[in-house]
């Protein structure tokens, strides 16, 4: 493989565990709630996915589990955040914490065990491709997340559902004297990112390194966090903002192992500072990036 | 009991005095050791060779040694705190696995003359605290050995941690082992900036890969990433501490692996007579602490027999990897012809050889 078809190919592994837990979060967010606790529901979630994985030997099993577990860790964050109308940064630091530490714990008995990676799925025809092939040839899961991101697209900006999602976080008083049931949207929502954030995590421990070690999410859930932020609640700018990331992550190992002059610190803090560079440049519209934040993020409603 | 405000106080102050008082856990004859290690003792890796160390422990003297490991304890505050309550819980003889803990701990072997504390990795000492460490470039001297005779491309690698003397060290090491046996070769480095991120490993190892390098050296890698990497894409990989051939049945090129028992049992055998005293130990194949296992089948016969043959030169001492000319990554020459370096210079290293492609971050 040329170095070229290694970052090519890379790229879109490295990206979809942060872009997955992305794409959940802006759901999350575009109903005005901030949940916090990514990192934590990833831990879970890659843990959960590794043991009924290892168990069972079906890896959809281990995604299905580990969707579930992220979806009842989000929903303490629920009972937190909108029944008790907590603070929303703290409940969400909270259970992340409290993911974590789930998280170790379950996976303990398998520490330092590994899985056979699932098979890759070459796209006919386009994977065979002189220089760009190896970008065809990747595992199902990376398919589905770029699909799923033009999905919840469509979603978002061209749907009824899509509409109220958004103003349930733009005005929650407003849709809610419009008979909108807020809250329940906002759970809806919140599960929904607690259910992507277990995949992601599942796909880091079953696919991308299929191994157990605790604390392997390694702040990537606080990636996926600072990825909605700077894509400004869009879909199509948080997919950019995590290929970026993930190429420029590549980019870094590449031009250490190639010799490159540059002190490894350096190259290491490239893809944070290039990234929210490039982002902060995008929506730099200040307009626009009014029309975009989420107005009521963060703030809790009781009605 | 309500759950009111003074029923809370009463019940929490009570629990408070029960944590306090000195309860005499354990019996008298009875030498309590705690281990502490910063990540999970799992099958694998460095938390795993301390605690086999202390498994020596109890199988030389039985009920008269208790071991307490205390494990994935972070470095910093929270470790403090822990230390300290493991001597409150009656533990003279603390083991200290990690790097950072050497302030609290040091501060600990001040308030409790009579516990004795061994450190890893440190450089401080006091009267009744030791550090220790092992001298792993002994055996990535002899893999890269190893390693030149099985490369097709001239080119290895490396997936290190962090640019700390120890790591490049063993790189340096590595490097003069294969330029032995090839002076062609070439060792290309991925420094990680993680003790602990399997991802970014992985990465790290494909990136390698990716320029041709055919035999990777996982340095100070905790977990078996880079190692089920290379042998998914065919190429040979060995790693320090414990053996990982498990992960890597074709390709696994062999371990330098540490033993712990012996310097453990002599330290607490001194503990126990009370003639403990705290030395700095940099300990290595002639202390039995550094080895090297699990080699590769496919090695060539002759650089096996040229592999042992420098071995037992460095179980008597009569070889050292830094011995003169050794020429830097510049092409001055760093190591005068039959100069050997001192452990104060191989401990602060800070330079690599001639044949490290990858400029060393500053």
């Amino acid at each position: 493989m040329t170095i070229l078809a290694f970052i090519l190919a890379g790229t879109l592994a490295a990206a979809t565990p942060m872009l997955l837990a992305a794409l959940g979060e802006l759901i999350v967010e575009r109903s005005g709630v901030l949940n916090l606790g990514i990192e934590g529901m990833m831990a879970l979630g890659a843990a959960i996915g590794f043991v009924v994985t290892y168990h069972t030997h079906n890896p959809y099993l281990g995604f299905a589990a580990a969707a579930l577990g992220g979806i009842i860790l989000s929903l303490v964050f629920a009972i937190l955040a909108l029944a008790l109308t907590a603070n929303q940064v703290a409940a969400g630091l909270a259970i992340g914490v409290l993911g974590q530490g789930v998280s170790s714990l379950l996976g303990k008995p398998l520490e330092s065990q590994t899985l056979n990676a699932p098979d890759k799925l070459p796209i006919p025809g386009l994977a065979d491709l002189p220089l760009i092939g190896p970008v065809f040839d990747q595992d199902v899961v990376v398919y589905l997340t770029l699909i799923l991101a033009v999905v919840l697209w469509a979603v978002l900006n061209h749907s009824k559902l899509g509409l109220i999602i958004r103003a349930v976080g733009e005005s929650p008083g407003a849709a809610r004297a419009i008979g909108f049931p807020v809250v329940r949207i906002r759970l809806g929502a919140i599960a929904f990112g607690g259910a992507l954030a277990g995949m992601a995590g599942a796909y880091a421990s079953t696919i991308y390194t299929p191994l157990w070690a605790d604390g392997m999410i390694a702040g990537r859930g606080w990636i996926a966090v600072a990825l909605v932020v700077f894509g400004t609640w869009q879909a199509g700018r948080i997919v950019f903002g995590a290929l970026l990331f993930g190429a420029l992550s590549l980019g870094g190992l590449i031009g250490q192992a190639a010799g490159v002059a540059l002190p490894s610190q350096v190259l290491a803090s490239v893809p944070y500072v290039v990234t929210i560079f490039m982002l902060a440049v995008i929506s730099s519209n200040r307009r626009r990036m009014r029309l975009n934040t989420v107005a009521s993020l963060g703030q809790s409603f009781s009605g | 009991m309500s759950l009111n405000r003074r029923n809370f106080l009463k019940s929490s102050l009570a629990a408070t005095t029960a944590m306090t008082l000195p309860i005499p856990a354990f019996a008298a004859d009875v030498l309590n050791v705690a281990l502490i290690v910063p990540s999970p003792a799992a099958d694998v890796g460095w938390s795993h060779t301390l605690e086999l160390g202390t498994k020596a422990l109890e199988a030389k003297y039985g009920d008269k040694v208790k071991v307490t490991l205390l494990e994935n304890i972070a470095e910093g505050p929270d470790a403090d705190r822990i230390m300290n309550k493991t001597v409150a819980d009656g533990n003279t003889f603390l083991i200290l696995g990690s790097f950072g803990y050497m302030e609290g701990g040091l501060k600990l072997a001040k308030a409790h003359p009579e516990v004795s504390i061994l450190h890893a990795s440190g450089y401080k000492t006091a009267p009744n605290f030791s550090p220790f460490g092992a001298r792993y470039y002994q055996g990535t001297y002899l893999m890269g050995m190893a390693a030149a005779s099985l490369t097709k491309s001239k080119k290895l690698g490396c997936v290190g941690a962090f640019a700390i003397p120890e790591l490049i060290t063993s790189i340096n090491a590595f490097t003069l082992g294969a330029q032995s046996v090839d002076p062609a070769i070439e060792v290309s480095v991925v420094w990680v900036n993680s003790w602990f991120d399997p991802a970014s490993e992985q990465q790290a190892a494909k990136a390698l890969l990716a320029q041709g390098v055919d035999v990777i050296f996982s340095n100070a890698q905790d977990t078996p990433s880079v190692i089920q990497t290379a042998e998914e894409a065919g190429v040979y990989a060995f790693n320090l501490n414990s053996s990982m051939k498990a992960y890597a049945p074709k390709k696994y090129l062999g371990v330098v692996g540490t033993d712990w028992a012996p310097y453990f049992l002599q330290s607490v055998d001194a503990h126990m007579s009370g003639t403990f005293k705290g030395a700095s130990a940099w300990l290595s194949m002639a202390d039995k602490c550094v080895f090297v296992a699990d080699w590769n089948p496919d090695i060539p016969a002759d650089i096996v027999t040229k592999i042992t043959d420098a071995q037992s030169k460095l179980e008597s001492g009569a070889f050292s990897p830094f011995t003169g000319p050794i020429t830097d990554q510049s092409g001055a020459e760093h190591v005068a012809a039959g100069v050997t370096l001192g452990d104060d210079m191989i401990l602060s290293m800070d330079w690599h050889v001639k044949g490290v492609t990858t400029p060393l971050p500053k």
